[in-house]
């Protein structure tokens, strides 16, 4: 472990300086994130526009939602953020080997969430919370309203989760081609530009927890 | 893992700021949490929201190291959130002014 | 540098080469020759003539299904078609047109040939991107072919709910699946344009030497970036509502279908300045080329760009005025619509006091940009009736809204691409069109549309609704005149595919700069070399630097 191994990046054929290379990544990986934030947008604004429109039935279905899952989740989260932190701060050093482990417990605690979200899906299921299965009856029959609320619950929690397998898929081919030698050297601002990335997913889902979870209870 | 005590002090120097930021998340996130599970009175709403907006602000500034950016960066981590703003406000204008 | 010297032809003035950065290796198209070369390049060059051929072929599947509404419109009774093929047909017509080829067609193809050489770049910032988004865009272009082979879609090109969820019994779900995903290959070019132009202009190239065509590429691509998520997630939802019935814009359960229309709109109304943004950058090119004047009031049209981009983001309720809206949204929309037409209004002012006391060439890309000036005003113009309230409940969903989004959607963006398609044509192919071709061709497609589109906005204003085939009998002289008209059209748009394509391997050689027109793309060979630029670019100190110097009162030192 002792001493890193050289770290920088390797100059692309149409960039002038390394720098601006970098600089382009950095600002790419912001650009995709905007479209990011405004996708997610258009679901919360949905989901205040369910609120404003059906205030009782939201805060019906609210509370059927697993609230202590979703913190716990929340945590979860959390934690996956402080490893992929550590993951940056230590291909900055060259310390590829502890990097390759904080990516590797990023991955798992990505994964974790997917699997509690999962158990929360199949207790909605159990629970007769899923209106959108035709053949399945629901529980909360006398509001209607209701439904909009926990299908929109689906959708929203589904696309973050489609974002988080996504990010676990890729970081774990990055942590492959980051366990081998030379990788520091060459691209160690695919961890930065991947960080970003991690970080962003947790975002939404600290805005999307008080959305579903919190504020309407 | 780490080895000697230099290497220990390097990656707490290093580290601090991560663990701190996760520190404060946490605690706000249990705050929210708090009150969400016991809804201590009516508008409880509001403080959740700003809580929420604290631990986003706290996300972009340190964990995605915004605060260390060059200004272009800045602007593009901010301009999103004003489009949010532009999206959320005129159509509440609608939805707000329903009768 | 003095121009007007007539050499070899009416198209080549003045075959000015600087010849320290022509190179002697292979130009771009000449490279490699292989399927795959072309395939799998990652040339932002060939990438949009892989681009240009694309749409090309939409534009022509849109056209083929536009003339089948001009021939059913012929008769009042709705005998030719069904009223589902009816249907059919026009929302064919929309969905092509605006998401396969006036959505990508400047950008893609113009935007992305030429910001690089404009701005003094080796490439895109992300080449690879830039490829994955024209496969994205053909994936799109694949399932909303699929949903038309299978037997099409008739909600219209708007996708409004319940229609679309509850009612049509056609192939909605692939065609909203095709849609969502071109959406991805607009933001992936803008995505690739907004990093290019902050980060790859050569030394030099500061902000206000840069031209007009690259600012209005990076207002529309911001607009790229921040519109197109939002329709992505309304489309999302629509394909769970057909697919779960999810209920969020469906009345019986409470859901609200002026919901989807609040997000359908925040990003289709911004998404007709996708459309003329890059537009006006191309008539922002070829007006001062041909007046051989410099560019009057730089800066202002390069605001007015940002200021489009930025305004058309306050104003989408203006098409909601009688879908259920609240009256105060109504009237607000209605009053930030009509601040749209201050930056319009610069950018159209400015391309006149250029023209003003110019030395002017009427060859063919000017012909097509005075085309677009003069039918951009009309457009713009009846844009601010449809703004008005109170007009706007009289002609709402009428033949005038028809014609007002045809002045700009043809008479604007599909004139500003065929003059660009002109304007640069030497420089895509290394090869001369045959002039007297092209100019007759832009006056006979100037004819064609207005005879085609001005009766409609009578049609409109005298009451007959869009999107019907039966119509009351009155209406029949003005629906043959338009029809009529639209047979001048498509003549005038058979032509350019004709002799531009014959002139790829029949035409004369050009030289770099057969306009003797100023900005980067010049200085380099007619084609291109493979790598752009040979020598280091070096930016010029003053944008737009011709002989003719507007004498602009007040202190604008650029």
């Amino acid at each position: 472990m002792s001493g890193g191994t050289s770290v920088g990046v390797r100059l692309a054929s149409h960039f002038a300086t390394v720098e601006q290379q970098k600089h382009a990544a950095v600002l790419g990986m912001w650009a995709w994130l905007l479209t990011e934030l405004l996708l997610f947008a258009g679901l919360f604004l949905t989901a205040l526009i369910l609120r404003l429109t059906h205030p009782e039935a939201v805060q019906a279905a609210a509370r059927h939602l697993k609230f202590w899952i979703g913190a716990v989740n929340t945590v979860v989260l959390i934690g996956s953020s402080l490893t992929m932190s550590g993951a940056i701060q230590l291909s900055r050093l060259g310390w590829q080997r502890g990097m390759v482990r904080f990516m590797l417990a990023t991955a798992a605690l990505g994964t974790l969430f997917l699997a509690l979200k999962g158990y929360e899906y199949y207790a909605d299921y159990h629970e007769h919370m899923m209106p959108f299965l035709s053949d399945r009856p629901y529980a909360l029959t006398d509001s209607p309203p209701s439904r909009l609320f926990v299908n929109l619950y689906y959708v929203a929690t589904g696309l973050h989760g489609l974002h988080l397998l996504t990010g676990i898929a890729i970081l774990l081919a990055m942590t492959r081609q980051a366990s081998r030698p030379g990788f520091l050297a060459a691209h160690q601002n695919r961890i930065e530009i991947f960080g970003l990335y991690w970080h962003f997913i947790d975002l939404i889902w600290i805005v999307a927890f008080p959305t579903l979870y919190v504020l309407n209870r | 893992m780490f080895g000697t005590s230099e290497e220990r002090r390097i990656l707490w120097r290093h580290m601090r700021e991560p663990v701190l930021t996760a520190c404060a998340l946490l605690i706000m996130l249990g705050v929210n949490v708090a009150l969400g599970a016991t809804l201590p009175f009516p508008h409880v709403w509001i403080v959740e929201l700003i809580v929420a907006g604290l631990m986003v602000a706290t996300i972009l500034a340190f964990s995605m190291e915004v605060r260390r950016e060059p200004p272009l960066v800045r602007l593009f981590a901010c301009i999103g959130f004003v489009w949010v703003a532009i999206l959320f406000a005129m159509t509440l204008v609608d939805y707000l002014s329903r009768r | 540098m003095t121009s007007g010297t007539i050499t070899d032809g009416p198209a080549l003035r003045d075959p000015h080469t600087p010849d320290s950065r022509i190179g002697h290796g292979p130009d771009y198209l000449h490279a490699e020759h292989t399927l795959r070369s072309w395939f799998f390049t990652t040339d932002h060059k060939r990438i949009a003539l892989l681009y240009l051929a694309s749409i090309t072929a939409f534009f022509v599947i849109g056209a083929v299904t536009a003339g089948l509404v001009r021939l059913a419109l012929v008769v009042p009774d709705g005998q030719v078609f069904t009223n589902d093929t009816y249907n059919k047909l026009f929302t064919i017509h929309g969905v092509v047109m605006v998401w396969f080829f006036l959505i990508p067609s400047i950008p893609a193809t113009f935007g992305n040939f030429l910001i690089p050489l404009m701005i003094g770049a080796r490439d895109l910032a992300f080449p690879k991107l830039n490829l994955a988004s024209w496969y994205v865009f053909m994936t799109g272009a694949f399932f909303t072919l699929v949903s038309v082979v299978l037997g099409g879609v008739d909600t219209g090109w708007t996708f409004y709910t319940p229609l679309s969820t509850a009612f049509s019994n056609t192939w909605v779900v692939p065609a909203l699946i095709g849609v969502t995903i071109v959406g991805f290959s607009s933001i992936l070019t803008g995505l690739n344009f907004v990093v290019t132009i902050h980060t790859m202009r050569a030394p030099g190239m500061t902000w206000f030497r840069l031209p007009i065509f690259v600012w209005t590429h990076y207002a529309t691509s911001l607009i790229f970036l921040l519109a197109t998520p939002v329709i992505t997630v309304a489309l999302v939802l629509l394909i769970a509502e057909r697919a779960f019935h999810i209920g969020v814009f469906d009345p019986a359960y409470g859901g609200d279908p002026v919901l989807f229309q609040h997000l359908f709109w925040f990003y289709s109304h911004p998404a007709v300045y996708i459309m003329v943004l890059p537009g006006m950058g191309v008539i922002s090119e070829i007006v001062p080329a041909f007046a051989q004047k410099k560019l009057f009031g730089y800066r202002f049209v390069a605001y007015a760009a940002i200021g489009l981009a930025s305004v058309t983001f306050f104003v989408w309720g203006h098409h909601m005025f009688v879908n259920g809206q609240s009256d105060l949204a109504s009237v607000a929309f209605s009053v930030l619509s009509f601040a749209v037409a201050v930056p319009s209004a610069v950018k159209v002012y400015n391309w006149t006091a250029t023209i003003h006391k110019g030395s002017l060439k009427l060859d063919t890309p000017m012909l097509y940009a005075m085309g677009y000036i003069g039918l951009f005003v009309l457009g713009g113009l009846t844009g601010l009736y449809l703004a008005t309230l109170a007009i706007n409940q009289h002609v709402h969903a009428t033949y005038f809204v028809v014609a007002h989004f045809h002045y700009i959607m043809v008479g604007g963006t599909v004139l500003a691409f065929l003059g660009g398609l002109h304007f640069w044509w030497p420089k895509f192919t290394g090869r001369m069109y045959i002039e007297a071709w092209g100019r007759i061709s832009a006056v006979l497609i100037f004819i064609g549309f207005n005879v085609t589109f001005f009766p409609q906005f009578i049609l409109g204003y005298l009451g007959m609704p869009r999107r019907y085939h039966v119509y009351p009998a009155e209406f029949q002289f003005l629906n043959i005149l338009s029809s009529a008209g639209s047979t001048i059209l498509a003549v005038g748009y058979i032509f350019p595919m004709i002799y531009l394509v014959y002139a790829i391997w029949f035409g004369k050689r050009a030289p770099a700069n057969p306009w003797d027109a100023r900005g980067l793309e010049w200085t380099v060979a007619s084609p291109p070399p493979a790598h752009n630029f040979l020598t280091e670019p070096q930016a010029p100190k003053v944008p737009y630097d011709y002989p003719i110097q507007a004498r602009e009162t007040g202190r604008q030192h650029s």
